[in-house]
């Protein structure tokens, strides 16, 4: 589990961390979904998703799950740490893998493509997207969403099944 | 609306879904259609996979302290099989390509299948250790399951739980699963999904661990139905084995 630990903390922090803005709250999240990923690695299919996609899904739900929970609690206000956000780092090794996504996400509509930056990499809310882009909050929800149907739909076009680990492609 | 429209609002409603966007009214709808539809798991494994692929470009770095934590967490006592396979993690490049997927999933599950607790285990710790660990026998529910027995152990603190379940005959998961509905009046009229299960041929009893799909703040009922493989998203309840009720 060490070696998992090694390999997808940043990926599970960095999702995580994307969500919870309370720090307290980020590393017991993060402690429940490496807890899942244990319980449920037996599960694990490469010929249906890379690893990186298995964790990502499992730290996804789990994070999503906190931020509807916390919605229906009273409202709780958490300061960002930021000061605390260690410095990104380069991770090479994977690229080659991720070229059929790319492939489909740079096929995408510029501004969808924005929107998935927006979203999926930096985090934003869509209330934050939609007071970044000027966009009204519907038409960041709608156009998110349109996004995701379209890139699966490229996907299909291309061919590919996401398949994008590297041993399954050997 | 037709079929066509009706597909085409689900799928957008499905997206909003898997993207955590959905409104209650929205949710209600997409719970509606998924009778009809279903319920699409690649849509959320394509979203992973972009934030993975686009997270993966600059991702975060665990913080050292967090990482110790888990590493206490999961490795309770270093073996020497574990020891061994770290000697493979050389190099960075490989070490998340490829020795990663090895080390991090395949290999280590294997190694250490051992190593981690059993549910039975793991419900033991639950009713040592949480203090609001709520224990429910199941009661007959006067259909052919009525032999059936056993007893729900529930932290809402920890949002965790456990079945320990006898006499419920084992089902063909390619046919049948059992799926358990957890009753919360507190949270809402529509019960939440505690997962889909099986029970082995020649199983005596077993103890099956609860995969609330929501948060349960109070629960009233726990009530295990029999659906089609995979489980529903809302159970008519047309085949009852057992119901647990505080």
């Amino acid at each position: 589990m060490d070696a998992c630990i090694e390999a997808h903390g940043g990926l599970v922090w960095s999702i995580v961390l994307k969500r919870v803005r309370d720090r307290s709250a980020a590393e017991d999240l993060t402690q429940e979904i490496f807890t899942e990923i244990w319980k449920t690695s037996g599960r694990y299919d490469p010929s249906i998703a890379s690893e990186s996609g298995f964790i990502a899904m499992i730290a996804r739900r789990r994070a999503i799950d906190w931020s509807r929970k916390q919605q229906r609690l009273p409202e709780m206000e958490s300061l960002p740490e930021k000061a605390d956000f260690p410095a990104p780092v380069e991770t090479p090794g994977l690229a080659m893998d991720r070229d059929s996504l790319w492939k489909a996400l740079e096929s995408l509509p510029d501004e969808t493509r924005k929107l998935f930056t927006l979203h999926f990499e930096q985090g934003l809310t869509h209330s934050e997207i939609a007071e970044s882009t000027g966009l009204p909050l519907g038409s960041v929800k709608t156009r998110l969403r349109r996004g995701l149907l379209e890139a699966r739909a490229l996907l299909g076009r291309l061919g590919d099944r996401l398949n994008l680990n590297p041993e399954s492609r050997s | 609306m037709n079929v066509e429209d009706r597909w085409t609002r689900f799928e957008e409603l499905d997206a909003g879904r898997v993207l955590g966007d959905l409104d209650a009214a929205e949710l209600a709808e997409w719970q509606e259609l998924s009778r009809d539809f279903g319920s699409d798991d690649a849509l959320d494994q394509l979203a992973a996979e972009v934030e993975a692929v686009l997270i993966l470009e600059k991702p975060l770095v665990l913080p050292p302290a967090v990482a110790a934590r888990l590493k206490r967490e999961f490795a309770p006592s270093p073996s020497p099989a574990v020891k061994s396979t770290g000697k493979i993690v050389i190099g960075p490049w490989l070490g998340w390509a490829v020795a990663a997927c090895l080390l991090g999933l395949l290999v280590v599950n294997r190694l250490i299948s051992s190593q981690p607790p059993t549910a039975e285990q793991r419900r033991s710790l639950l009713v040592e250790k949480a203090a609001d660990a709520k224990r429910l026998p199941f009661a007959p529910v006067g259909n052919s399951y009525s032999a059936a027995k056993g007893e729900v152990v529930w932290s809402d603190s920890r949002q965790e739980g456990y079945m320990t379940l006898s006499n419920i005959p084992a089902n063909d998961p390619a046919k049948r699963q059992y799926q358990l509905w957890i009753v919360d009046p507190a949270r809402d009229e529509i019960p939440v999904d505690g997962g889909v299960f099986d029970i082995p041929a020649g199983a005596t009893s077993v103890v099956i661990p609860i995969d609330a799909k929501l948060a349960v703040r109070n629960p009233a009922a726990f009530v295990i139905t029999l659906e089609q493989p995979g489980g529903v998203v809302k159970s008519k309840q047309e085949v009852v084995v057992a119901l647990a009720k505080s």
